[in-house]
């Protein structure tokens, strides 16, 4: 059909009272339906003349078969709630309604149950454009250390999220290295370039080269100390004490000779910087036998807070040393030490 | 909320396609599949009804069973070829795909049949649309909780799910272990950590759990009683302040506000001042003793002098036997 044909032909657009009015409500649904994924196709042969055609390409329509059982489909319907209200929140519960269609009635084994996770922001969209067509973006970023925001060209090649934030994960041409940006940090409009603009190779998939998070610096680092020595950590816990810590032990066994009376777990490191966390937050309750660096990185955290007595948040007064420009750039997530530097220890 | 004009379409030839392969659907049954009141779904039947292709002559319209309809069930007599269902399109297999992989990711859901068995099988349905959500790498379980987090949440779904109160070992934030009964009303998750929402008998009053400090979890054979409150909170978390807290941090720390939701009252090299809503001074003190060096001061300052007087006796333990 010709836009005319669709004008004079279809239902609701004779209420256009001019030819602008026809064009907008035309465009609209346009949107509206390659929105639902409804291919429209655009033709130009002799049967049209010199106007456009528009046709639905039906091979390009159907939903492939799928068969979903009661179970799969209560499962869909618990994802489709996720993303309350973000932007991600219309098509998600437009993808449930479309495999509802053709799915039996859902089995209440996931009733009950609400899930919702932090959404990205809106710039999730064109930066997962960009990483399917290799495109270089550019962006306006305001690190966490830095006061005003700057123009950043990264070719992205993931999108990630770590404890409750959205990041992308790309080579950062600027720097020449690879970066991880913070969705929130990211000021006004991602600009995304020509398609293939991107020429480093990918880092993909959260084994490898992606390591924990270091969560003290707000972004995502390569896990330190996993020099492949210390997996296993050697923590004596009082009885009755720290609950929490033994729920992830792997074993247990009665403390002996200075830790008589006490209990030693090992546990696995995993991420040391969020264990020494945790341990540190369990105080007298937990002390930490081995490895070296995970024990450090407790006593580290316990000596900071017990410096807390004798300081308030002094935002007057004597001035603090600057950590404008640090040689590692946490913001991005370089390289960290999972054990604070003294120098940051001793301030105060 | 308002209705847009994509979900109401996608719904209307949804309910077609629905509609083709069924007689006699009683209109509860489609407000309950596709989510929406019954009033919704007369209202949808009738813009079907009138729908049709151009010509809009009565062999051109979508048709119904008038005799069904008026007994409150569907029936569709002529569909007009419209009864194809719609595949995804890319963003909307991206957002499924995504919220779905969430799920999966969370303790105690990865060995879920269902779940695993609904991300092959809606992968395969999206098609090409799936493979941009291949490049959206989401957290994985806790391996070192995983086990345990499956077990209680197993036990809490099937408590639930008939109704039954629970017994739980729990240990709150700040150390303390308890025993107590709670009667089930949800299960919660952040994406990170599930919660389970009920009505705890010991505090009378309704209290959330995460499931990573249950301990144990008993069913109790007794039925949970009805309480008054929503069954359904919509949220994860409670929100409730008990205390504003100020915390002077390096910036490297400014995650805290972001995540957490605090204000940056000031700002200047070397530190930045956030002011905190806390519900649960133990809650605080954990992130406190967590972000360690990156603490450069804290108020209200009772609160941070009982924290470095933690603080100090453990370091008299490591001291001491160390």
């Amino acid at each position: 059909m010709t836009k005319a044909d669709v004008r004079a032909t279809v239902n609701g657009y004779s209420q256009a009272s001019n030819d602008d009015a026809f064009e907008r409500m035309f465009e609209r649904d346009k949107v509206t339906l390659r929105e639902l994924g409804i291919p429209l196709v655009t033709l130009t042969d002799d049967a049209h003349g010199d106007d456009i055609g528009y046709r639905i390409d039906l091979d390009g329509y159907d939903l492939p078969r799928v068969d979903l059982s009661p179970a799969e489909i209560g499962v869909l319907s618990v994802a489709a709630q996720v993303w309350d209200g973000a932007h991600l929140d219309l098509p998600a519960r437009r993808a449930l309604t479309k495999l509802r269609a053709v799915s039996p009635a859902a089995s209440g084994e996931l009733s009950g149950h609400v899930l919702r996770i932090p959404p990205p922001s809106a710039t999730f969209d064109p930066l997962l454009s960009a990483i399917a067509s290799r495109a270089v973006v550019t962006f306006g970023y305001r690190g966490a250390t830095s006061s005003a925001p700057a123009q950043r060209r990264v070719e992205p090649w993931q999108l990630v999220v770590r404890d409750g934030a959205w990041y992308v994960l790309g080579h950062d041409l600027v720097r020449d290295a690879e970066r991880m940006f913070r969705l929130t940090r990211i000021t006004g409009a991602v600009k995304v370039g020509a398609r293939g603009g991107a020429t480093h190779p990918r880092v993909t998939g959260t084994g490898g080269g992606l390591g924990a998070t270091s969560r003290a610096s707000g972004s995502i680092g390569r896990t330190v100390g996993d020099d492949g020595a210390a997996d296993v950590a050697r923590v004596a816990v009082r009885p009755e004490r720290a609950g929490e810590v033994r729920l992830r032990a792997l074993a247990a066994t009665p403390g002996e000779a200075a830790w008589s009376g006490w209990d030693v777990l090992e546990l696995a490191v995993g991420n040391a910087d969020d264990l020494a966390g945790l341990l540190a937050g369990h105080t007298d309750a937990v002390v930490v036998l081995e490895p070296p660096h995970l024990r450090e990185a407790v006593v580290t955290r316990l000596r900071a807070a017990a410096g807390l007595a004798t300081v308030g948040t002094a935002t007057t007064g004597t001035e603090t040393d600057p950590v404008s420009e640090p040689a590692t750039d946490p913001a991005t997530g370089d390289i960290q030490s999972s054990a604070p530097t003294t120098g940051e220890a001793g301030r105060g | 909320m308002a209705e847009s004009t994509s979900e109401r379409l996608a719904r209307l030839l949804a309910m077609v396609a629905y509609l083709a392969d069924r007689d006699d659907v009683p209109v509860a049954e489609l407000a309950a599949h596709f989510g929406v009141p019954q009033a919704q779904i007369m209202r949808d039947v009738d813009t079907l009804w009138v729908s049709g292709t151009p010509g809009y002559q009565p062999d051109d319209l979508l048709d119904f069973s008038a005799d069904s309809y008026d007994a409150q069930r569907i029936t569709l007599t002529n569909a007009r070829g419209m009864d194809r269902p719609l595949r995804l399109g890319p963003g909307e297999a991206v957002a499924l795909i995504v919220a779905l992989r969430a799920l999966a990711n969370l303790p105690g859901m990865g060995a879920d049949p269902a779940v695993a068995s609904a991300l092959a099988k809606l992968t395969a349905a999206a098609g090409d649309a799936a493979e941009a959500a291949e490049a959206v790498a989401l957290e994985t379980a806790d391996p070192a909780l995983d086990a345990h987090v499956s077990r209680v949440l197993g036990t809490a779904r099937a408590a639930l799910a008939e109704g039954e109160r629970v017994h739980l070992r729990y240990t709150s934030a700040s150390d303390a272990t308890t025993e107590r009964d709670v009667d089930p009303l949800e299960l919660l998750s952040d994406g990170e950590a599930w919660f389970l929402r009920g009505w705890c008998l010991l505090s009378d009053a309704v209290r959330h759990f995460r499931l990573d400090r249950v301990a144990a979890i008993t069913r109790t054979g007794q039925d949970a009683v009805p309480h008054e409150v929503a069954s359904t909170s919509g949220r994860v978390r409670p929100e409730q302040t008990l205390l504003q807290a100020r915390l002077e941090l390096t910036p490297r720390s400014r995650w805290v506000a972001e995540r957490f939701g605090g204000e940056i009252l000031a700002e200047r090299d070397g530190a930045i001042l956030v002011a905190l809503d806390v519900a649960d001074e133990a809650w605080l003190a954990r992130l406190v003793l967590d972000l360690g060096p990156d603490v450069l001061g804290l108020e209200p300052r009772g609160l941070a002098e009982s924290i470095a007087a933690r603080a100090a006796a453990a370091l008299a333990a490591y001291e001491e036997v160390g």
